[in-house]
């Protein structure tokens, strides 16, 4: 049986980084997960992977937002129905007042929280591959492939200007 | 700093982690007896409140008609200076401004704080504080609800929500450089960062997330930034009183709040920048840039003063012109004038390109803002309410020390929280300054390197 490993590239440079990804992608083989002290856009049109769906639980945190502020104001005005200066129980211009200031601290929240759950953070598991200077200054690629095709991803990897390479157990 | 102007590549990813990471290591006993010194000043400051909560607002100079001054002129002067916070972190950083990146988690803090301080005047303010949360929509057995039709309660929404975006803003741009500072760090630091930083470790999968959720987030920090000053000026143009309802108060004290805000972060930086030793990621190129902000807001604020007046004219109203000529001749009419020398005439000088890299001129110039910010906002408040319609209810207004005291143990405590996070969290974005690092370069190597 060929059992697989997982190759770890280190980069010091984000061009050269993003540009293995895509050879590695070329070729099929399979890049299991990269690691940036920065975000890249190179590397993660590079990835090439949908956009996040933070941006649907955004949206949904700020409907939600604009609902909940509506129940309140229309409701409690409804509860303490307190004619004030001559204006109407339900007096809408001031009610958007509040349904923004919600829409954006639920949409917020939910920014955040989406975030978490997506990203799997907090994560009490360190990744393979990982090293403190992915956090610092390299650019890391873990490619996973069969222990027969080591050698073609490690020289790819070198080719694309690699640091180091270091090869662990999958 | 001339080994970095000579060399081109420099500084590298590492000597910008060396440069804000230095700035977290152990401080010093001067930097304790300072920050001990900001929070005996809160202490007293806290020593005052306990006793006008005991004995009632007697004890502050506050009589009719003047019963909004000291204590809402600070709330307005604290949530003004939070705003140029979110305008570098959020608004700049949607128009992809490049000389954000080293100053925005300083002007963030400086946000958090100022609102932080903000938020506890209107609780001084209260005679009764112990009934706050009347401010709350709450189920109660009397059905009684807040008046949503009232600009206090929606500041009390547009407050809050600031605060916690602004919270969570800062937090969300603090983890991956706390994840880096976690991998550096030692004994109780490590611990400490390896908690706020939640295993981070810039998986391709955590970065894709993050950078939609940073996105949306300064998406929506953007136009909260706008309301919320503009809800804050409603305190005022909603009312009926000369010299508070205008319409174009909205926009006034918006541009207002980014200039006194900006100000507050050039009298923040020049010294820290100094005693932090971080000039090589603080270049006078973003002090030009940050004067440029000033410069703009301050021109916006002239026109705000000269429009008012206009139509104070214009208007042909004979009390709202009175309101303004005791304004500008009356018992406090050099408060008005220090502000006009501060907020519209001193900043003219930032037309000069040698002023805006002169970082000792900045710094003064930021104070005579700072001061002129300040009193633009107790002639709003205290000196529209001092002259109201009827000249019999004329009134005047003084300070009692205690509303001294607290106005300058706000200063301290707002101080003494913006000392601790300087050294203990990430004062400059290190991911930031890596993602625009060929910026920096460029910032060092220009012109500005000599000013420096």
């Amino acid at each position: 049986m060929n059992e697989s490993v997982e190759i770890v590239g280190s980069f010091a440079d984000e061009q050269a980084c993003a540009h293995c990804i895509e050879k590695l992608r070329e070729l099929r083989a399979l890049a299991v997960r990269v690691f940036s002290p920065i975000p890249s856009h190179h590397i993660e049109h590079a990835i090439g992977k949908p956009k996040s769906t933070v941006r649907a639980f955004v949206l949904s945190g700020g409907i939600l937002g604009i609902l909940t502020a509506l129940a309140l104001t229309i409701g409690t005005s409804w509860e303490w129905n307190l004619v004030v200066g001559g204006k109407p129980i339900v007096s809408w211009p001031p009610f958007i007042i509040i349904m923004f200031e919600l829409m954006i601290l639920f949409g917020g929240i939910s920014a955040v929280l989406s975030f978490l759950f997506n990203a799997r953070v907090p994560a009490f598991e360190i990744e393979k591959g990982y090293s403190s200077r992915f956090s610092e200054d390299r650019f890391g690629i873990v490619v996973r492939c069969a222990e027969g095709e080591s050698a073609r991803v490690e020289s790819i990897l070198k080719d694309a200007g690699a640091e180091e390479v270091v090869r662990e157990a999958a | 700093m001339a080994a970095a102007v000579q060399d081109s590549t420099t500084p590298t990813f590492r000597d910008v982690d060396r440069g804000v990471l230095r700035v977290m290591e152990m401080p010093g006993l001067l930097y304790w007896i300072w920050v001990a010194f900001c929070f005996s000043l809160v202490g007293i400051a806290a020593a005052l409140w306990t006793r006008q909560i005991y004995s009632g607002l007697g004890v502050t100079g506050l009589r009719q008609p003047v019963m909004w001054a000291t204590y809402i002129t600070d709330f307005v002067f604290w949530v003004g200076i939070a705003h140029s916070g979110t305008l570098i972190s959020a608004i700049l950083f949607l128009f992809r401004t490049r000389w954000r990146t080293a100053v925005y988690r300083a002007a963030e803090t400086m946000t958090l704080f100022a609102v932080a301080t903000a938020g506890l005047f209107p609780l001084v303010h209260l005679g009764r504080v112990w009934n706050a949360y009347w401010l709350l929509p709450y189920p109660n057995e009397r059905f009684l609800q807040p008046n949503f039709r009232s600009p206090l309660v929606w500041d009390a929404f547009a407050v809050s929500t600031y605060l916690t975006i602004s919270a969570l803003f800062l937090f969300m741009g603090l983890i991956p450089d706390v994840a880096n500072a976690r991998e550096q760090a030692t004994g109780w630091r490590k611990t400490f960062y390896s908690i706020l930083s939640m295993g981070w470790q810039g998986t391709d999968e955590q970065w894709r997330h993050y950078s939609m959720a940073y996105l949306l987030l300064a998406g929506l920090a953007t136009p909260l930034v706008l309301s919320v000053h503009s809800v804050v000026s409603w305190d005022f143009a909603m009312a009926q009183l000369p010299g508070w309802h205008s319409t174009i108060f909205a926009p006034y004290f918006v541009a207002g709040a980014i200039f006194s805000g900006v100000a507050m972060v050039i009298t923040l930086l020049v010294p820290m920048r100094k005693w932090l030793h971080i000039e090589d990621l603080l270049t006078p190129w973003h002090f030009d840039n940050l004067a440029k902000v000033v410069l703009l807001t301050s021109l916006i604020v002239s026109y705000s003063y000269a429009t008012e007046t206009f139509m104070t004219w214009y208007s042909g109203d004979k009390i709202e012109q009175m309101t303004f000529h005791m304004r500008y001749f009356g018992p406090w009419g050099w408060m008005f004038w220090v502000m006009v020398a501060c907020n519209c005439v001193i900043p003219l000088l930032l037309f000069s390109p040698r002023i805006r890299v002169n970082l000792t001129a900045l710094w003064i110039i930021s104070i005579f803002v700072n001061i002129g910010m300040w009193f633009e906002r107790f002639v709003i408040i205290a000196g529209s309410l001092a002259v109201n319609f009827n000249p019999s209810q004329w009134g005047s207004y003084t300070p009692s020390i205690t509303e001294i005291m607290i106005t300058v143990g706000s200063f301290a405590w707002f101080l003494g929280l913006f000392s601790l996070f300087a050294r203990f969290l990430p004062i400059v974005s290190m991911t930031e300054l890596k993602e625009g690092i060929a910026w920096l370069r460029k910032a060092l190597r220009k012109d500005y390197a000599k000013a420096a």
